[in-house]
């Protein structure tokens, strides 16, 4: 453990000397590219969380230069301590230049007032934005005078015990200070998203989104909340309301009932299963009229088909990646302001507590 | 009745721009180098990144007799050596089911017809009327047939709300009569909002972020006039010669056709044009073409003599390697009198920029490839630290350039540390490579899915090709007139080096100098 950390978190340091040490990392060195166009801070209640999370930062630097800021904390030991490393990604660019980001690495210990902020602060890349990426559950650290200086909040809500509770916490935060959330488990549903909407494409589907009947999705059991942002971001684009539920006598499956802008009812059901993909199947049906999109557990691809009478469409499309360096870089490159997610927020929420 | 109202409202807020809708898109030189090279790698690209609709059927039409198998197998081996995000064997297998071959001359009309029984059967297979997007890539010399043949099999006509839209490639004409004249064709046969002349330098990320950077940041555009600046240079530089059978396109065509009045005046119009209104097609371009509107013409020998150099490289070394001069190369007229390098004085007489002179250099045999608008601006007031160091006369410059190596710099004047006072240049510099690592899209790839979606902001209007014919024909007739004393001449320069002494001069006479790539 005392090696993986010194081989990924590079140079012990005192906190006091974190940037005179970083100035003599380039200064040995002077045919890198030193480049940032943010701050990353990973965060984490797991103490070793630091050198998975500087194996994760490494592939995310391949494409987005940055400031990386590790932390972890553990609360649970009673001597307050800070310890520090600094190192640099280095990748090549184009096969030419050695593009390096800087890497500091935070290891607290113990309950202080204020210290986890200010240490942080402290070393954050002035007039670059602070792109927090919070792992696990919301502890009383998120609060007002931490997440007002974020300028983007990453979570990942697959992994919270309490979904309900956090994401009221989350929203609390949206409501306040307009915290830009980006929810890895909504990132999931991205390839799956654009696959609806390329089928939706065909000119055939036109009025097809006011004649669903039935919506079956299949998701992991660990990935219950991307499928329920799936669904809530299907119901608020094809203009759905909420209607009278239908009750599931099974464990592993959730039942919703929807009506359409035209006052169809459609019956939305999503199955849990061991051995599915994160996402592993969304089936829209009308009729004769199947639209379905599928991916293997562990697949590289989706399976987009469409089956309306003699027309039909059945294409591969690249699918959702699972790892969490992807993940973030994905999020990362889309940017923005996550109005969609936003948007669709509202509904996801009345899912989730219905639940 | 399908394409009316093709709404789909999965679509909304998942990418930020216009919506491309299905379509067919019918490729006309389906079987040139640009198809393979350029088009079809670009929508398979747009394919993987599921930003292409589904539905997009894509018919290649050439003279050869081919099979769809054989023509897919072509484009296939293409796309594994160019394709920008690699070539993944089973989502090109899905993309190249979307791809037929259509064989017919050019010039028969019954191949047009054909072609649009071919298209209703895949519309009526789709469940009714489709879009139609006309690619005409082909040699110029088809481009009239192409387009009269079209109208003829009524492939032209937006019915029951789809619509049918053509993109036409350069070279848009060879100079004002051609232009005017297919210009006439084109809208004989489609209307002016349905036809997109491509240029794809404006489809380049970095032109695009030319308007960024200027009406962005609050910190430019106030210094964006003749008071800041002192002048503008465009400089096209290419080590390439004649290779691979170019030289008998090129001699017909020459540097200032080939690259200045497309390419180089459309950059000059980003950076000169005031900040348009909106950022639709035509607010933009209406204030593109008033630029190209306020070059002041060089419409006499004498002033084009004045103000533009012409050359040719003769035998030199580039990147080490020997080479041949340009009337030796292959398929180039030993008499040759085709300019492959030019520079130009222009003035683009508007308030704004009264008295800076915007100078374009492009040459072939240069010693590297770069593109690049560096804006030069006045040095400060011969006090202070003016009056003793000369290093700080010159002002500061912001480089933009185009490519290779895409980015933006700012040359400012700084302390050299020590005890003494001396200044030297320094270098702000923000490279995309580094900031993102992500790799940019290919011009193409925007440029197809900008007129899948009906936006024509990035292609060149009627208008704009005429202003810059006009232009460009005054300085040619300048150069075949008739009176040899008043005829400027042909430069020579060695194959490797930066151009003729002449270009140097040119900037000599306003006390200006080229910037050093």
């Amino acid at each position: 453990m005392v090696e993986d950390k010194e081989l990924m978190l590079g140079k012990r340091v005192p906190v006091e000397k974190i940037e005179s040490e970083l100035h003599l990392l380039w200064a040995a060195d002077e045919a890198r590219t030193n480049a940032s166009l943010m701050n990353l801070a990973v965060y984490s209640e797991c103490e070793s969380a630091l050198v998975d999370n500087a194996a994760i930062v490494r592939e995310i630097t391949r494409e987005h230069a940055c400031r990386a800021l590790l932390i972890a904390l553990d609360k649970k030991s009673e001597e307050p301590s800070v310890s520090s490393w600094v190192t640099a990604n280095c990748h090549l660019a184009h096969g030419q230049k050695s593009v390096c980001c800087e890497q500091i690495a935070f290891s607290l210990t113990g309950h202080s007032r204020g210290r986890f902020r200010n240490t942080i602060f402290a070393h954050v890349q002035s007039d670059l934005p602070l792109i927090f990426w919070w792992q696990g559950n919301l502890s009383p650290i998120f609060n007002e005078s931490l997440y007002r200086r974020i300028d983007r909040f990453v979570i990942d809500s697959s992994s919270w015990d309490n979904p309900v509770e956090q994401f009221d916490q989350a929203c609390e935060a949206v409501d306040k200070v307009n915290l830009v959330v980006q929810d890895l488990s909504w990132t999931r549903t991205y390839h799956f998203r654009l696959a609806v909407a390329a089928l939706f494409d065909d000119p055939t589907l036109l009025k097809f989104q006011d004649k669903v009947e039935q919506v079956k999705l299949v998701v992991h059991p660990d990935n219950l909340i991307s499928g329920l942002q799936l669904i809530a971001w299907f119901a608020t684009m094809a203009g759905w309301e909420r209607s009278q539920d239908l009750i599931s006598d099974k464990d592993d499956v959730g039942s919703y009932r929807f009506s359409s802008k035209s006052g169809n009812l459609v019956d939305v059901e999503i199955t849990t299963d061991e051995q599915s993909a994160a996402i592993g199947t969304l089936e829209v049906k009308s009729g004769e009229t199947v639209v379905s999109i599928t991916r293997e557990a562990g697949g590289k691809y989706l399976r987009q088909q469409l089956k309306n009478g003699a027309h039909e469409i059945d294409v591969h499309g690249l699918a959702d990646s699972d790892s969490m360096a992807d993940l973030v870089t994905d999020q990362l490159s889309r940017g923005g302001k996550n109005s969609l997610f936003k948007r669709v927020l509202p509904m996801f929420m009345e899912l989730l507590k219905s639940k | 009745m399908l394409c009316p109202s093709m709404s789909n409202p999965f679509r909304e807020d998942l990418v930020s721009r216009a919506r491309p809708e299905a379509c067919s898109v019918v490729i006309f030189g389906a079987t040139g180098d640009l198809t393979h090279r350029k088009l079809i790698p670009a929508l398979y690209n747009l394919a993987i990144d599921g930003e292409l609709p589904t539905g997009v059927k894509i018919i290649g039409f050439a003279r050869r007799e081919k099979s769809d198998d054989v023509y897919r197998e072509g484009l296939r081996e293409l796309n594994e050596e160019v394709s920008r995000n690699g070539h993944d064997p089973e989502i090109w297998k899905d993309f190249e089911n979307s791809i037929e071959y259509h064989q017919s001359e050019f010039q028969d009309e019954d191949g047009y017809k054909r072609l649009a029984e071919r298209l209703e059967a895949i519309d009526a297979e789709r469940g009714g009327k489709g879009n139609r997007l006309f690619y005409v890539a082909s040699a110029p010399e088809y481009f009239d047939d192409i387009l009269i043949n079209l109208k003829k099999a009524g492939l032209n006509e937006s019915v029951d709300g789809c619509w049918s839209r053509v993109i036409v490639e350069k070279p848009f004409g060879t100079d004002l009569a051609s232009a005017q004249h297919l210009n006439q064709v084109v809208n004989q046969t489609f209307e002016e909002k349905d036809t997109y002349r491509i240029d794809h330098y404006l489809g380049k990320e970095t032109a695009q972020n030319i308007m960024v950077l200027r009406f962005a940041n609050a910190i430019f555009e106030p210094l964006w006039n003749n008071r800041y600046i002192e002048q503008i240079q465009i400089t096209c530089s290419e080590h390439l010669g004649m290779e691979g059978g170019r030289g008998g396109y090129y001699d017909n065509a020459g540097a200032l056709r080939d690259m200045v009045q497309n390419h180089l005046l459309q950059l000059l119009s980003l950076v000169a044009m005031e900040p348009p209104t909106d950022l639709s097609a035509d607010g933009v371009r209406d204030e593109k073409v008033k630029v190209i509107r306020s070059l002041r013409q060089w419409d006499t020998p004498e002033l084009v003599s004045e103000n533009v150099v012409r050359g040719q490289y003769t035998a030199g070394h580039v990147h080490g390697k020997s080479v041949v001069g340009y009337t030796e190369e292959d398929r180039v007229d030993p008499e040759s009198m085709t300019e492959t390098y030019v520079a130009l004085r222009c003035m683009v007489d508007t308030w704004r920029w009264s008295g800076v002179p915007f100078y374009i250099r492009m040459g072939k045999r240069l010693p590297k490839k770069a593109t690049e608008i560096s804006v030069h601006f006045k040095a400060p007031p011969n006090v202070l630290f003016n009056a003793s160091h000369s290093e700080a006369d010159e002002g500061n410059v912001l480089v933009i350039r185009i490519q290779p190596d895409e980015g933006i710099s700012l040359r400012m004047v700084s302390k050299l540390p020590g005890t003494s006072l001396r200044l030297e240049p320094v270098k702000m510099d923000f490279q995309y490579s580094t900031s993102f690592g992500k790799g940019s899209p290919e011009a193409y790839e925007r440029l197809l899915l900008d007129a899948m979606a009906g936006d024509a902001t990035l292609f060149a209007r009627r208008d704009e090709v005429e202003e810059a014919w006009k232009f460009i024909d005054h300085i040619h007739n300048g150069w075949k007139h008739n009176n040899e004393s008043a005829t400027p001449e042909m430069a020579e320069f060695v194959a490797g080096s930066w151009g003729p002494e002449e270009a140097d001069n040119l900037l000599v006479k306003d006390g200006n100098t080229w910037r050093r790539l």
